[in-house]
């Protein structure tokens, strides 16, 4: 590989070996590509809201795969055990297919659960962070506290609380239009209420602590040419301590990808809802548990991608991890 | 009263520790004062009460006629009219040399984009180092970055301009081209105050020198009449210390 630079002129690393980005990149473009096609066919091409979708692969050719090859090892003997085991392979996919659809519209919900509450959560964190980091007394304290009650009691306690704790679950209800077409129903809301509120406290801790680590005489030379505070942080202490954050910040991403299955607990039909109402309908726990977590895998390692990308763009000589030298 | 700054009895404290213990001088347009004095004098503190970058217990500070010290001041107008040049330069590290300058222009003098690029290409064109506009911080060597640090400073056209201590963050074969940069300024007519132990720049540009110790200016006068005839004895102790400190100077 080539030395490849970001746009600022920052060097990144060489990443993967040819080969393995071509088959990381197959499988990568195989999932997306089969999930967003999924998720159009189902809602627009052949919408069918009240479930019983037909998987993209038919069950038979796989079916009798395993049939074909069982027989195979049954009549070698010994040496028949690697065609036992290929015959398990053809019967895991076989078990697993049927519920794939289902789990695509779970994932729909995983991934808006997480991509809308860590936004939502940023916007929160950040004026939180600033609170801690440069308010008075008063503000810290009550940024502190926030951060600390959230961090310290359990995801799943604070949604049950939001849940069946609060009007909140009633009041959105209400709200015209929710749980209508594509608009989720008020569960979704209240998770990503729950998940915004958490995750918030999480990333003002990340973006926190990667304020501190912005020397003191920036915002000095800010303040030195007219700035005003909450200018000089906006323009100068904020934008270097945000690239600082950003490996923190993906942890917290990829965590709330995983956290975002706790919906389950307040009825949200997320990937990990869907799997598991299905394993308990068809007792193949392993096929659908296992397909579960491959999801979950791609996803988390699509946020990776993301942010070891968004990393590279917003790499600045001198700032962050890729700029050192 | 046509001084540009006028001091006048200034006191600080840090905690028990009185820093300044009644500080008064006064600048004319175009002077290049400088401010010598062992570490722990009260130089910086001094530099830093103008610009209310620290706050004064007492006393009074008059730019232009205006005083600068009461609660009711803009300090934000004021230090739009009263530039600062850092010892470790404080360059904003997210910026390119170009944006280092234009953030004042822009958000501070709210000047366009056009406007604000013009203004410091001319200025850093005048520290030399409009062929590095787009290099960030951490592409330059410490004496471009001071020298950034000035144009940075100057594209606010400030009345005066501080200077804490501008060279001494830098390696030695480094501090002639940010003394050279300072000294055309000097001579362009520019307001300057300078914190400074850098003799060749003293002897070159400077109006006056205050010699600062335990707070108080002990002694002040032409540069050349302090080095032949320090009346003080802690001028005199002082200057020879930098003298053989930097291997006779001149």
């Amino acid at each position: 590989m080539s030395e490849r630079t970001t746009a600022r002129g920052v060097p990144v690393d060489g990443g993967l070996p040819g080969w393995r980005r071509a088959v990381g990149g197959g499988a990568f473009a195989l999932f997306w590509g089969w999930l967003v096609v999924r998720w159009i066919h189902d809602w627009f091409i052949v919408p069918n809201p009240a479930g019983d979708r037909t998987p993209f692969v038919p069950v038979g050719p796989f079916d009798a795969a395993n049939e074909v090859l069982l027989s195979l090892a049954d009549s070698l003997g010994v040496l028949g055990v690697p065609f036992d085991w290929l015959a398990g392979v053809f019967a895991f996919a076989a078990g697993a297919i049927p519920s794939l659809p289902a789990l695509a519209q779970g994932a729909w919900l995983t991934v808006v659960l997480t991509v809308v509450s860590i936004a939502l959560g940023f916007v929160l964190a950040v004026p939180l962070s600033v609170a801690r980091v440069y308010g008075g007394l008063g503000l810290r304290w009550v940024a502190l506290s926030f951060t600390e009650l959230i961090r310290g009691t359990p995801l799943l306690a604070q949604l049950f609380v939001l849940y069946y704790g609060t009007n909140l679950t009633v009041f959105i209800r209400n709200v015209p239009g929710v749980g209508m077409g594509m608009v989720p129903d008020q569960a979704v809301w209240v998770a990503i209420i729950g998940f915004t509120i958490n995750s918030a406290a999480y990333q003002a801790e990340y973006i926190r602590s990667a304020l501190t680590s912005v020397h003191s005489g920036q915002l000095t030379a800010a303040r030195a040419i007219g700035l005003g505070k909450v200018e000089g942080i906006r323009y100068v202490v904020l934008p270097q301590a945000l690239r600082y954050a950003i490996p923190g910040w993906s942890n917290e991403l990829i965590y709330l990808i995983k956290y975002s299955s706790l919906a389950t607990f307040i009825t949200v039909g997320e990937l990990f809802n869907q799997t598991e109402s299905i394993a308990n309908d068809t007792y193949r726990y392993t096929e659908l548990f296992v397909t579960a977590g491959l999801f979950y895998l791609a996803l988390v390692l699509s946020a990776s991608l993301v942010m070891n990308s968004v990393e590279d763009w917003t790499a600045i000589p001198g700032i962050g991890q890729s700029g050192e030298r | 009263m046509s001084d540009l700054l006028r001091v006048d009895d200034v006191h600080k404290s840090y905690g028990d520790e009185e820093v300044l213990k009644g500080i008064s001088f006064e600048m004319d347009r175009g002077d290049v004062d400088v401010l010598v004095g062992p570490s722990g004098s009260g130089k910086s503190t001094m530099l830093r009460c103008i610009n209310r970058l620290t706050e004064i217990d007492s006393g009074e500070i008059y730019l232009d006629g205006e005083n600068v010290t009461t609660p009711d001041t803009d300090v934000n107008a004021l230090r739009r009219n009263v530039g600062m040049v850092f010892q470790d330069f404080n360059l904003f590290a997210h910026l390119t040399a170009r944006k280092n300058v234009t953030l004042g222009l822009r958000k501070v003098k709210g000047l366009d984009k056009a406007e604000a690029r013009e203004i410091a290409d001319a200025q850093l064109e005048r520290v030399g180092l409009l062929a590095q506009a787009e290099s960030y911080p951490a592409e330059l060597s410490g004496g471009q970055k001071q020298r950034v640090g000035i144009a940075r400073a100057l594209a606010m056209d400030p009345k005066l301009l501080l200077f804490d201590e501008p060279t001494s963050a830098l390696d030695p074969e480094l501090v002639g081209e940010v003394v050279e940069v300072m000294a055309d300024l000097a001579s362009e007519g520019m307001t300057m105050l300078v914190v400074s132990h850098e003799m060749g720049f003293v002897r070159s540009a400077a109006t006056d020198m205050f010699v600062l110790d335990d707070g108080k200016i002990v002694e002040r006068g032409a540069p050349t009449d302090l080095f032949e005839n320090p009346e003080h004895e802690r001028t005199k102790s002082f200057l020879q210390g930098l003298n053989s400190a930097h291997g006779g100077d001149g």
